[in-house]
This record gives C-alpha cells, sequence and structure tokens, in this order.
C-alpha cells in the first residue's frame, strides 16, 4: 500500500510547477518516515523491521529511536529530512528549478528504498514475537540525537548543492544566492559539527576504548564532508564580499554534498569495516553507487563547463582574499588525505592484494603536516585587509618571537616535543585575539563568529594534544580478600567498596563502587557491566570523575567471583576539549542568528 | 615588501618544526606503541583499547620483548612478518601512494590555482 | 602563456608516481610466517616432560591451538578425537589457561593429542595466531593450511 503511495508522489513529481504543489510533494514525502516512527511505537510487530530491531520492554523512548537504528529506516530518515529541508528552503526561495532537483535527488533516495530496503515488509503477525531487540550500544541518550543531527548535517549540504547547480547551469551569479547558499552552508555546518562532537563524546562515553577519536572509517567519513563544507564557507565570503572565487566556491558547493552521499555509501555497502557496520547486501551498494556515479557525472559535467572561465579572477599575495584561498587549499587537501586514507586499504586490498590498515600514525602525520602552518595563519589571516593589504604589521614578529619563547619554556617543562608545538601554533591566536579584542570591542555579530569559532579551535587543538601526550593508564586488579586498596602513580590510592548486581527492565547490571582519595579529598567512580535482554550481550558502561577540566575514566575490564579488574585511565584536560567543542559548534550560531 | 619578508620568517621555522616532526618519539613509548598495532578480531580497535584474549596475549609479549631489550622497530618488523601488513595501523613506507599523497595533492592545486594570485602569475 | 604547461606537469606527476609504484609492487607481498616456530620443538610435553621427538612425529601433522574456557574448541574436539583414530598427528598446545582446569577439561572429554605443551603466549605469537581455537595443517615444517575458528567436517575430511 506504501509502495502505492510512493508511485503516485512519483507520478505527481512530473508536473510540479507552483509552490503549493510543490508543498504538498514535500509533505507527501515526509509521510512514509513518520508511519514508520508510529509502528516502532506502538511495537507492531507485522512489520519486519519493527521486529528485527526493537523489543516489546524497551522504553517507549528507545522504542522510537530504533526507527532509525536500522539501515531500512536510516535511509528513510534521509529521504525525510531532505524534503523537510526542502519544505524550510521553499520559505526562503521559491525558484522552481531548484526545488526540481532537490525532488529529483530525494526521487532518487526514494526508488533507493523501494527497490533495495524497504522498511515496510509485511511477515505474518504472530503473538510470540518479542522483537530481537535494538542493539545496546545504541541506547544511549546520545545516540537519539547522533544520528539525525549528523543527517541533518549532510543533507543540509543539499542546499548549496542545488543552488550552485542551479548557478552554474543558469550562469546566474547572483549575490542573493551566494548569501542564502552561504547562511545554508552554515546551517549545515552547525548540525555537522554537533553531529561529529556527539558522536565522539558518544565513543567516549559509550563505548569505554578511551578516546575520542579513533580515525575510524566512519568518523573520517563524516570529517570529509566538514573538511570541504568550512573550506566552502571560507570561500563563500571571497565571494560575497569580493566578487571573487565564484565558480570556485560552487564547485566546492557540488562536492560537499557528494562527499556526504559517498560517505553513506561507504558505510551502507560494507566495504569497509567499522564499528557502525550495518548487514551487508550487494544490491544496496550498487544502487547507491549508481546514485553517486550520476550526481558525480553530472558534477563533473558542470566543472567541465565552466572550467574555462576558472582563472578569471585574480588578487593580490598579501590580501584576505589570497589567504582565503590558501585556507581552502589545505582544508581541501586535509579532506582529500582522509578520503585517501579510508579508501586506501580498500584499494590495497583489489589491486596489491595486500591488505593494509590506515590509521592514526598517518592521519597524524598528514594533519600535522597540513594543519600546523593553518593555524599559524589563522591567528593573523582576518586582520588582512581585503583587496590589497597596505599596513604593516609591526606586531607579528614579535609575537612569533613570543610565542616561541613560550613554547621553549613549555617544551623545558613538559619535555614533550607535541604539546611544545601545539603551544607554539596556538600561542599566536590567543596573544592576536586578546590584542584585536582590545583593539575593536564594537565590531559586529558576525565578527565575534568568527573570533570565537577560531579561538575554540585553538583551544581546541591544546586540549587535544595535551590529553593524547599526557594521560596515563593503569589496570588495576584487586582480589578479593587480600586488597581493595592500591597505590596509584601520582600517590593516590583506589579503594574498591562494593559489588552490587541490579535488576532493570531490559539489562541487567553489575556495578562496582571504586573511591580514589588523596587523603583529603575522595572522588567516587562507578564503572558497571550490563548485560541486556534478549540478546545477553555485554557492554561496558563508563564511568568518570571530573577533576577540574581532567577526567579519571573507569571501565571494568574483568570481573570473576574472586577478582576484579579495573582499567584507570586518566585524562588531563579533556573537559576543556569538549568545552571548545561546544564552544566551536555555536559560535557558527551567533552569525546565522545575525543574518535572520 | 617587509611583510613578505616576515611571512618568510614564519614559513622557515614551520619547515624546520615539520622536519624534525618525523624523527621524534613520544614519553610513554610502549603505550604508544600498542596504539598503532590493530586488533585483529575487533573492529577497527587498537590493542591498547582492547580486552580480548589476542590483544592481551600480544601486549604481553610485545612487553616481554622489549623489557629483553628488542627495539621497538625491530619488535614491530618483527609483527608485521608473522601477521603482515594488516597488523600495523602504520602502513609501510613504501606505499608511497599513501605517504606521498598529501604533498601531491598540495603541488597539483597549487599549480591549479598559481594564476589566480597576480604574485605567481607572469604574463 | 604557462597554462598549456599545465596539464603536462600533472602528467608527468601521474606517470612518476605509478613508475615508483609499479617497482615498488614486488615489495607488496603478504609475507605471513608459514614455518612451524622452532619454540614447539623446545617446550617439553605436559605429561612425559620430554621434547617433542621429530621422527616419530613425521613429515604431516596438525597444531591445534585450545583452552579450556574457549567453548568452539569443545566443538571441534570430537572431530579432533576421530583424526587421532584414523592415526592424525596432533600436536595440542593449551593457550593461557589455568592448570587446574586444563588438567580437568582433558579428563573430562578425552585427549586427543599426540603432544601437549602449555604455552604462555609466545608459541602463539611466533604462530601468529589471533584467536583460539585455531589449527595448522603442516607439512615438512611449513604450513599448508591455516583454520582459525573451530574446525568443520569438511575442513579434515580428506586427512580421515
Amino acid at each position: 500500500m506504501l509502495t502505492i503511495l510512493f508511485y503516485t508522489n512519483l507520478l505527481k513529481k512530473v508536473i510540479p510547477s507552483s509552490t503549493s504543489s510543490l508543498k504538498l510533494i514535500y509533505f507527501i514525502n515526509l509521510i512514509p518516515f513518520c508511519l514508520l516512527v508510529y509502528a516502532f511505537s506502538i511495537s507492531d510487530f507485522t512489520l519486519l523491521n519493527v521486529v528485527e530491531n526493537s523489543y516489546v520492554d524497551d522504553p517507549i523512548f528507545y522504542k522510537v529511536t530504533s526507527a532509525w537504528g536500522s539501515h531500512e529506516g536510516s535511509i528513510l530518515l534521509w529521504v525525510f529530512l531532505i524534503n523537510s529541508f526542502g519544505v524550510f528552503f521553499l520559505y526562503k526561495n521559491q525558484t522552481v528549478e531548484i526545488h526540481k532537483n532537490i525532488l529529483f535527488i530525494s526521487t532518487l533516495f526514494i526508488v533507493y528504498v523501494i527497490v533495495s530496503s524497504n522498511p515496510f515488509t509485511y511477515v505474518e503477525a504472530n503473538k510470540n514475537v518479542l522483537g530481537l531487540g535494538l542493539n545496546p550500544i545504541l541506547q544511549h541518550f546520545l545516540f537519539v540525537i547522533h544520528p539525525p543531527t549528523l543527517f541533518l548535517g549532510y543533507i543540509g549540504l543539499i542546499i548549496p548543492f542545488v543552488i550552485s547547480a542551479h548557478m552554474l547551469v543558469s550562469k546566474n551569479f547572483s549575490e542573493k544566492l551566494f548569501k542564502e547558499m552561504l547562511i545554508w552552508s552554515k546551517i549545515s555546518w552547525f548540525f555537522l559539527t554537533g553531529g561529529i562532537v556527539l558522536g565522539s563524546y558518544w565513543a567516549y562515553s559509550e563505548l569505554g576504548w578511551g578516546g575520542w577519536w579513533f580515525w575510524d572509517p566512519v568518523e573520517n567519513i563524516s570529517l570529509i564532508p566538514w573538511l570541504l563544507n568550512t573550506a566552502l564557507i571560507h570561500s563563500l565570503q571571497v565571494s560575497i564580499k569580493s566578487n571573487q572565487l565564484k565558480l570556485w566556491s560552487l564547485n566546492l558547493g557540488l562536492y560537499c554534498f557528494i562527499a556526504s552521499v559517498f560517505g553513506t555509501f561507504l558505510v551502507r555497502s560494507n566495504l569497509i569495516v567499522s564499528v557502525h557496520s550495518f548487514a551487508t547486501d550487494p544490491l544496496r551498494g550498487l544502487f547507491l553507487i549508481i546514485i553517486i556515479a550520476y550526481l558525480l557525472a553530472m558534477t563533473v559535467r558542470l566543472n567541465i563547463k565552466s572550467i574555462s572561465n576558472f582563472n578569471e579572477d585574480s588578487f593580490n599575495l598579501l590580501s584576505r582574499e589570497s589567504f582565503l584561498l590558501l585556507n581552502n587549499i589545505f582544508f581541501i587537501c586535509s579532506a582529500l588525505v582522509v578520503f585517501i586514507g579510508t579508501v586506501y586499504p580498500l584499494f590495497s586490498e583489489m589491486i596489491l592484494k595486500t591488505s593494509v590498515s590506515v590509521g592514526a600514525p598517518y592521519y597524524n602525520f598528514a594533519f600535522n603536516l597540513l594543519l600546523a602552518p593553518l593555524i599559524l595563519f589563522m591567528a593573523f589571516a582576518p586582520q588582512i585587509n581585503w583587496g590589497k593589504h597596505e599596513k604593516k604589521d609591526e606586531q607579528i614578529p614579535f609575537i612569533i618571537i613570543f610565542s616561541l619563547l613560550v613554547c621553549l619554556v613549555s617544551y623545558y617543562f613538559s619535555n614533550n616535543f607535541y604539546f611544545a608545538l601545539s603551544v607554539f601554533i596556538t600561542v599566536p591566536l590567543f596573544l592576536k585575539s586578546i590584542l584585536v579584542l582590545k583593539n575593536n570591542f564594537n565590531k559586529n555579530i558576525s565578527f565575534y563568529s568568527q573570533w570565537l569559532a577560531h579561538l575554540s579551535i585553538g583551544f581546541f587543538i591544546i586540549a587535544a594534544v595535551y590529553t593524547e601526550q599526557f594521560d596515563y593508564e593503569e589496570n588495576l586488579l584487586f582480589e578479593k580478600g587480600s586488597t581493595n586498596e592500591i597505590k596509584l602513580q601520582n600517590n593516590k590510592t583506589a579503594i574498591i567498596k562494593n559489588i552490587k548486581d541490579e535488576k532493570f527492565q531490559n539489562y541487567q547490571r553489575i556495578l562496582v563502587d571504586l573511591l580514589i582519595s588523596d587523603g583529603q579529598k575522595e572522588k567516587e567512580l562507578s564503572p558497571s557491566k550490563n548485560i541486556y535482554q534478549p540478546s545477553g550481550q555485554v557492554t561496558n558502561e563508563v564511568s568518570t570523575t571530573n577533576n577540574l577540566l581532567s577526567q579519571y575514566y573507569a571501565t571494568i575490564s574483568t570481573i570473576e567471583s574472586n577478582k576484579v579488574g579495573i582499567n584507570l585511565v586518566y585524562k588531563p584536560l579533556i573537559n576543556l576539549l569538549w568545552l571548545s567543542a561546544i564552544m566551536l559548534v555555536f559560535s557558527i550560531l551567533l552569525s546565522v542568528v545575525k543574518k535572520r | 615588501m617587509k611583510i613578505s619578508k616576515s611571512i618568510y620568517k614564519l614559513i622557515i621555522p614551520i619547515l624546520v618544526i615539520h622536519i624534525s616532526t618525523i624523527s621524534f618519539a613520544g614519553v610513554n613509548e610502549l603505550n604508544d606503541y600498542y596504539k598503532t598495532i590493530r586488533c585483529l578480531v575487533c573492529e577497527g580497535q587498537s590493542i591498547q583499547e582492547s580486552d580480548t584474549e589476542f590483544a592481551i596475549n600480544l601486549k604481553e609479549q610485545i612487553q616481554k620483548k622489549y623489557s629483553s631489550g628488542i627495539s621497538i622497530e625491530e619488535i614491530d618488523q618483527e609483527l608485521i612478518k608473522i601477521y603482515g601488513e594488516e597488523i600495523s595501523f602504520n602502513p609501510p613506507k613504501n606505499h608511497i601512494l599513501l605517504w606521498g599523497m598529501p604533498l601531491i595533492v598540495l603541488i597539483i592545486i597549487f599549480i591549479f590555482i598559481r594564476n589566480k594570485i597576480r604574485f605567481f602569475r607572469r604574463v | 602563456m604557462k597554462r598549456h604547461l599545465l596539464l603536462p606537469i600533472v602528467g608527468l606527476i601521474v606517470l612518476i608516481v605509478s613508475v615508483i609504484f609499479y617497482f615498488n609492487q614486488s615489495t607488496y607481498k603478504n609475507n605471513s610466517r608459514d614455518e612451524v616456530s622452532s619454540l614447539i620443538f623446545e617446550t617439553p610435553d605436559f605429561y612425559n616432560n620430554k621434547l617433542i621427538n621429530e621422527n616419530t612425529l613425521g613429515e604431516f601433522y596438525i597444531i591445534n591451538f585450545f583452552a579450556s574456557w574457549c567453548k568452539p574448541c569443545l566443538a571441534e574436539h570430537p572431530l579432533l578425537m576421530e583424526m587421532k583414530k584414523k592415526g592424525v598427528k596432533i600436536i595440542g598446545i593449551n593457550f593461557r589457561d589455568d592448570e587446574e582446569n586444563f588438567k580437568e577439561w582433558i579428563n573430562e572429554h578425552g585427549n586427543p593429542f599426540e603432544y601437549i605443551l602449555r604455552d604462555d603466549g609466545s608459541i602463539a605469537y611466533e604462530m601468529g595466531l589471533i584467536g583460539v581455537p585455531e589449527t595448522f595443517f603442516i607439512l615438512n615444517k611449513m604450513t599448508q593450511k591455516k583454520i582459525q575458528g573451530p574446525l568443520f567436517y569438511e575442513d579434515i575430511e580428506k586427512y580421515l
């Protein structure tokens, strides 16, 4: 029945012309996902998808979440979001050509849903079926908001995509459209950054591996559109303010969306192994490949069309434009590096017949190379004038010398090279922002937004390098009867209080109460292991306790009748990292709100 | 063109730092090394993060070799010999396509855009 | 004026890369070690405390890693017993196990092994073990086949 619904709206798609009919189509496309959510919320076990991904005794909150826990559901969510973006965009811009493109892409995905991953497959109703349950790792509040946020970010990029496609085809480079493109790419950036941060925080607090970024293929794939989108936001400034780099940003706008679709394809087709893997089905991969190939072909065609005018614009070496272009180069390069690193194992396995793993060492190398100069420039570039920079900045040598001094001092105390390097590249930024803030106090809001974003990047880098370099880990083994106190490296003692065994609605929990004390102050930790019904899967629950900006991070490694193993990690400055990430997410909101 | 000179001043330290980054080793050598070894039975985890029997055994064996005076590089080579390149998150440097890529991409893009900046444009 | 140089330069880079790439290809090889670790012949047998006699062992034998805490090991156990009956020589390597549990396990389920070595993990490391159970089919001290995970009837059919 629902399939018929799809087909009818497919037919209608041939004749859209007025705004109201566009609106109608958007709303029809919203229906299937709402129905799926409803089916999940009432645990309608006549749907195979519900049986596979939901469990009767789950709390209602998680029942609804399960709707996008599966592959089918998440693709439907994708369609839902494309159309909701379409609706919102309709209020801003009524150009029918642009909306036709949005609807066309959404139709591609609807066809994909129907052909290879229909969530509305019926099964015989059976009273004994209780459902197989949502993967317990996913039963977490963050997981409820993480995928939709990330999806919002991915799909938000559709608007810059269609706008730039429209502009390239119609050759109508109006400033109004560029401004709209900027706003939408900022909105998408907000969700994308938010989604990445949430996902990272989820991995940190839920997976219990003790890290916050693993260079896992799925993380990488969300990073590629993010890097490209960041580049896009910067280059659009040039397009709007100084009327240059127009074709550059339009082509970039096309690739942002391609990157996000490609990311989804890589995850869904299971070509690469990752924590987020879904079940394999060759048809799915094939179909997504067709969609991507199609979008890519269109993009390349538009690229070729525009390439003859590509080198039209020019500017001075020392101008805001050239620095923003430089920024673009670095961001695009990092995106490409992440892309290559992610795809290389696949390539190597297929062509060289050896399997390699590309992990942190490679990305650290490449990002050191690409981002260190970028961040140094970040301190000075925003003060450079548009057009041609005439003013001499006498502060630069002093700032460099000062940051070198700070760097040497920090190297002397910490004896850690990476930390000293990160100090060297971020100190100019902090110094410069203090100086600039003192001089121009009453600038507009977009200045503050930009400044805040850059500053939080600086904090983020300091915090990230610091936690990675100075964390330490201890494996504590408590044996029953003999030891319940262990001395830690930093002269504190870990004391085990008691072990609890509790039963909950859909899981059983074994909880260990742990105390860390330095004589006067005591910190409590209570890591646990949860055993979920009906799958019997065991998850490690992390427990953390804050010490200003630092954190103790504890997980249970082993638990047997006579001994308990606790994995305790001390993570300095980790909270600064999350704080700066939150700052980063909301800095963009400042500039969007102002424009509204 | 004083400012452009100061930019060169800026670039030189960066280059120096880059060159030295490559040869530096971390403080906690062994723990850092664990992070580069893939746990083959897990999904994308390193043995440092994993609690599987495989990871625990590997950590013990590496620890044993390390304390008997074998250097990290030798251990790494032996591991790759036993388990294949897949074991290491740090692919061998002879994957030129992989390691040279940041540089190649930078060069290509630079060639692509050099006409945009008047400084590099020679008419 | 220099515009027309763009394509050749890019082409040249691609060419250089692919040439380097081509000549490097010979070094890309999955060189997992396939020789039997010498530790196996240096570790004494658990029951009679003697080293393995290579002459009586013959050219073809099987090395099986197992542990009492491992459930799939129990699943493949009958197949190993079957092979023993047919005269296939199996070296059992007890991987990171508690001595009491291990003895109990052997007593309870039977001993399909010609020799049993107890391993703290070093042999496993040298053999490139991923997990228990894992079975190596050895001919002339070289691994012919390696099965990760429990054995199935099809795997050992031709040795019966």
